[in-house]
């Protein structure tokens, strides 16, 4: 197929059966409001005459991160119509090639290659990692920031607890002078620490769930495209809890070890 | 005194204190960050567009410059049309395309403009001239390294390459007269320019008198926005794009980056305060006898919220700076991230210091501590002084 | 000689749930100037709350409190505070020290409140230890201090601003039988020139140096007797 700029004129005639029938995205549709069975008039410049075409079908457009960014609209043709209106002949920008399974792919595309033939195939799948390179980058720079977020919130959550095992000076203290040993007092502590990283992890997954859903809804709306801009999959929301609770637990065990070590009677302030 | 009791607050629990501040300190790099994030590309984009001094750009109408591979027809007619009206100073058309060079490593496809070398605005010159006879061309670093070629190599070139005939359509032979840096071009993209008459040359018939993009200098002072209206009056086939739209469509594209930026950096601030409140409250609980005390002996309650305050200042003091350092080195790794976006210009940096953005964000994040150090404060010195006293004197 | 303090018909009652308790039930005396009064009783009679009132750190249910002639039971939060850094001395029985200051900076407190600057602060503050005998430790920090040192410190604290009349709650509560006798001596000079002091206690000893012994029982005075 070949991919070309082709402007397309409004007209007010009646749809023939002659006519070529063309797809449009919905967004285009919605934006000039145009209707299956509208005739429309295509042309590969601003103010040529062009030829009419009638609106065959309104297409969704598929969720390819490449086009997020991108305003523009799109129609599909038949081939031979695009190339009669641009004045290509039969030359085609690229063509596709089906394989009789997933396995022989490579070695299809390594025997066209060979072919001297003066064409290059390539596999969907590498193609995909090019035009998704946009999405890539994102993808990166969202690692990033969640590494800083995780920095954030593991000395957050250290301070967090550094705090609430301090108030417990003179329990710990009483603890202590009743002869509970310290590891018993880590422990109990460390469990503690461990209890509020899972709760705070689950409530922390609903609020993601939430946001993910708003997110999505939003994005959507504002790029006008059924992809979806985030995903919380149970892997994620595991690495959360998981992480959250090794956070919580070391730092539950740093502010109950230096509970531990001072003396008693400091720890009641004398 | 008050000074001494904050310091003295302060250093009491250095192990908190420390994690406050590196929290804080986290939280302001951040915010920092997303300030940069929010409208570095922006202002960055902004300074591109006029770094070579053209105010106005028509590109084929519906369209933003090289955003497709449509063309304008009767370019050259439309370039006289434009000079010779009196608010023009000069106009730069510019014919963009394939080039494909034949070169010992093979041949080495690139992207390629046909400019008026007098009136160019893609490139800047660091070594070498401008391509002012016919056969010569100009190349970026890029082209230079993918095809080992150096200033003064000859070249065959074509504007397309029939791979079942391995020959070149519209061969020629052009010399590389200068090593350029092309401002609207992404990292890593090869480049070449060439004279539009030469470039169009090999293009065939179809390219005759056709431009992708003019860009147009106005008398200094001039009113760029009445300019285009008048201009894309005048040609309605062409939509006339000041810096202005330009950065509006800008931000339309960006809309998720700027979306995101104050998201995260609405968070930040929410973190900063809550360290700090959650701190201060502590800090403040601890105290309450002393406080109950000071209240007793006839220190006054702002004096008390202003100690309180004084020591959540000082921890944003201190931490700022941190964060601050902390921000431009993480905002220079997220750069070199974002900096890969396919087609972004090199010169285009997402995240961009500036310096009142800088301060008003550390100024947000210095106020966020201060507030969140007065409500606890105040809290603990409203308490009833003698029940407080008992209560203290039991406990 | 003239009242210093007026107390007429002090009632102070705290809600318990749904009920009041009173902790005082109208209570009326007189402080002149210059004199020397224990408060004692059992624990719970009020004698507490009644100091509270008398320090303008609490406001009672009904009844007046004058001091100087001065009303002070209804004084807003912000007079209340000048009163106390201005006219009233506090010493509490857990001394109640700023920890993180030295003995010095600790008396300097209220007199930096009150707008002293500088050298005559820091004059004033030494002058107050070498008053109470602690002119050798004026350096150090209330833990590197024993417990008579400390109430010292909070003596001293207590006369930084030349107030009208000194207030101690259990002044020899926390503190050993030589080191309360101590306190009592102190006490004994501190009236002998001139100020004038109430002061709470359980301690026999303490209330047999007053010059007046006021007994309460049940938030309400049951006795006052002249020591001497």
């Amino acid at each position: 197929m070949i991919a070309a700029a082709v402007c397309l004129v409004l007209a007010i005639a009646a749809p023939q059966d002659s006519t070529r029938r063309i797809a449009i995205d919905e967004r285009l549709a919605t934006d000039a409001g145009l209707h299956v069975g509208d005739r429309v008039m295509l042309a590969a410049e601003p103010g040529a005459v062009g030829e009419p075409a009638v609106i065959g079908a309104v297409v969704r457009r598929s969720a390819d991160p490449a086009e997020i960014a991108r305003g523009e609209y799109k129609i599909r043709l038949h081939l031979t119509q695009l190339q009669q209106l641009l004045g290509y002949g039969d030359r085609v920008d690229r063509f596709a090639v089906a394989t009789t399974s997933d396995r022989v792919i490579g070695e299809a595309a390594d025997r066209i290659n060979a072919e001297a033939f003066g064409f290059r195939a390539h596999r969907s799948q590498d193609i995909a990692v090019q035009t998704s390179a946009t999405f890539a980058v994102v993808s990166r720079f969202h690692r990033a920031i969640g590494i800083i977020t995780i920095v954030a919130s593991a000395i957050f959550l250290l301070c967090i607890m550094l705090l609430k095992v301090d108030e417990r000076r003179r329990d710990v203290a009483a603890l202590r002078l009743m002869g509970i040993s310290g590891g018993t007092i880590v422990r109990g502590i460390v469990l503690e620490a461990a209890g509020i990283a899972v709760f705070g992890s689950i409530l922390g997954v609903g609020v993601g769930i939430v946001t993910s859903w708003v997110v999505n809804l939003h994005y959507q709306g504002v790029y006008r495209t059924p992809l979806r801009f985030s995903i919380v999959t149970p892997d994620i929301m595991l690495g959360a809890v998981a992480l959250s609770l090794v956070l919580g637990l070391g730092a539950g065990w740093l502010a109950a070890q230096r509970l531990v070590r001072t003396p008693p009677l400091a720890l009641f302030g004398r | 005194m008050l000074f001494a009791l904050a310091w003295a607050s302060l250093v009491r629990h250095r192990a908190r204190t420390l994690l406050a501040v590196l929290g804080v300190a986290v939280s302001a790099a951040m915010l920092l960050d997303m300030v940069m994030l929010s409208s570095g590309m922006r202002v960055s984009f902004g300074a591109l567009l006029l770094s070579q001094g053209f105010q106005l750009r028509l590109a084929p109408r519906g369209t933003l410059p090289f955003d497709t591979e449509a063309t304008i027809r009767d370019g050259d007619s439309l370039v006289a049309l434009l000079r010779a009206r009196p608010e023009v100073v000069a106009v730069s058309p510019v014919f963009g395309g394939q080039l494909h060079l034949i070169t010992p490593r093979g041949v080495v496809a690139t992207s390629a403009l046909g400019v008026i070398p007098a009136v160019e605005g893609d490139y800047e010159v660091s070594e070498g001239h401008q391509p002012a006879a016919p056969d010569e061309m100009v190349a970026n670093d890029a082209l230079l390294a993918a095809t080992g070629l150096h200033l003064g190599d000859t070249v065959h070139a074509g504007a397309g390459y029939d791979s079942q005939l391995r020959a070149m359509t519209a061969e020629r032979i052009l010399r590389i007269v200068g090593r350029v840096r092309f401002v609207y071009m992404a990292r890593g993209q090869r480049g070449a320019a060439l004279p539009l008459a030469t470039f169009r040359g090999m293009q065939g018939h179809d390219a005759d008198g056709r431009i992708s993009l003019a860009m147009v200098r106005l008398v200094p002072g001039s009113d760029v926005e009445a300019e285009r209206v008048v201009i894309e009056r005048l040609l309605p086939r062409v939509t006339v794009i000041s810096i202005a739209e330009a950065l509006r469509q800008v931000d339309e594209r960006r809309s998720y980056f700027t979306q995101l930026a104050v998201i995260l950096g609405a968070v930040s601030l929410v973190v900063g305060f809550l360290l700090v409140t959650t701190l201060v409250t502590v800090s403040v609980n601890e105290r309450i006898g002393e406080i109950a005390v000071m209240r007793a002996i006839g220190v006054r309650r702002w004096r008390i919220v202003g100690q309180i305050v004084v020591e959540a200042s000082a921890m944003m003091l201190v931490a700022s700076p941190l964060g601050l350092a902390l921000g431009l080195v993480t905002a220079r790794y997220l750069n070199t991230i974002l900096a890969d976006f396919p087609g972004m210009p090199e010169r285009i940096d997402f995240f961009l210091f500036q310096p009142g953005a800088a301060w008003s964000s550390l100024g947000m994040l210095a106020a966020c501590g201060v507030l969140a150090g007065i409500y606890p404060s105040w809290r603990g010195a409203s308490l009833p002084i003698a029940m407080t006293l008992r209560q203290e004197a039991v406990g | 000689m003239t009242a210093l303090l007026e107390v007429r018909a002090l009632v102070r009652e705290y809600p318990m749930g749904e009920e009041r308790v009173a902790a005082l039930r109208g209570v009326t005396f007189d402080v002149e100037a210059g004199d020397y009064a224990a408060i004692v009783g059992p624990s719970g009679c009020g004698k507490s709350t009644l100091l509270n009132l008398l320090g303008v750190i609490d406001r009672p249910t009904s009844g007046t409190v004058a001091i100087g002639g001065e009303r002070v039971d209804r004084l807003s939060d912000a007079a209340a505070t000048d009163f106390r850094l201005r006219r009233i001395g506090f010493v509490f029985q857990r001394f109640y020290l700023l920890q993180a200051l030295s003995a010095r900076e600790n008396v300097e407190l209220p007199l930096a409140e009150a707008g002293m600057k500088g050298t005559a602060r820091r004059e004033r503050a030494r002058a107050l230890l070498d008053y109470v005998g602690l002119g050798a430790r004026v350096s150090h920090r209330p833990s590197q201090l024993s417990g008579g040192e400390q109430q010292r410190v909070a003596i001293a604290r207590a006369l930084a601003n030349t107030p009208r009349i000194v207030l101690a709650d259990e002044p020899t509560g926390e503190l050993d039988a030589r080191t309360g006798a101590e306190m009592i001596a102190l006490f004994e000079r501190l009236n002998a020139d001139g100020t004038t002091i109430v002061v709470v206690t359980h301690d026999e000893d303490l209330a047999r140096a007053a010059r007046r012994v006021i007994h309460m029982r049940d938030g309400a005075i049951i006795g006052d007797e002249r020591a001497r």
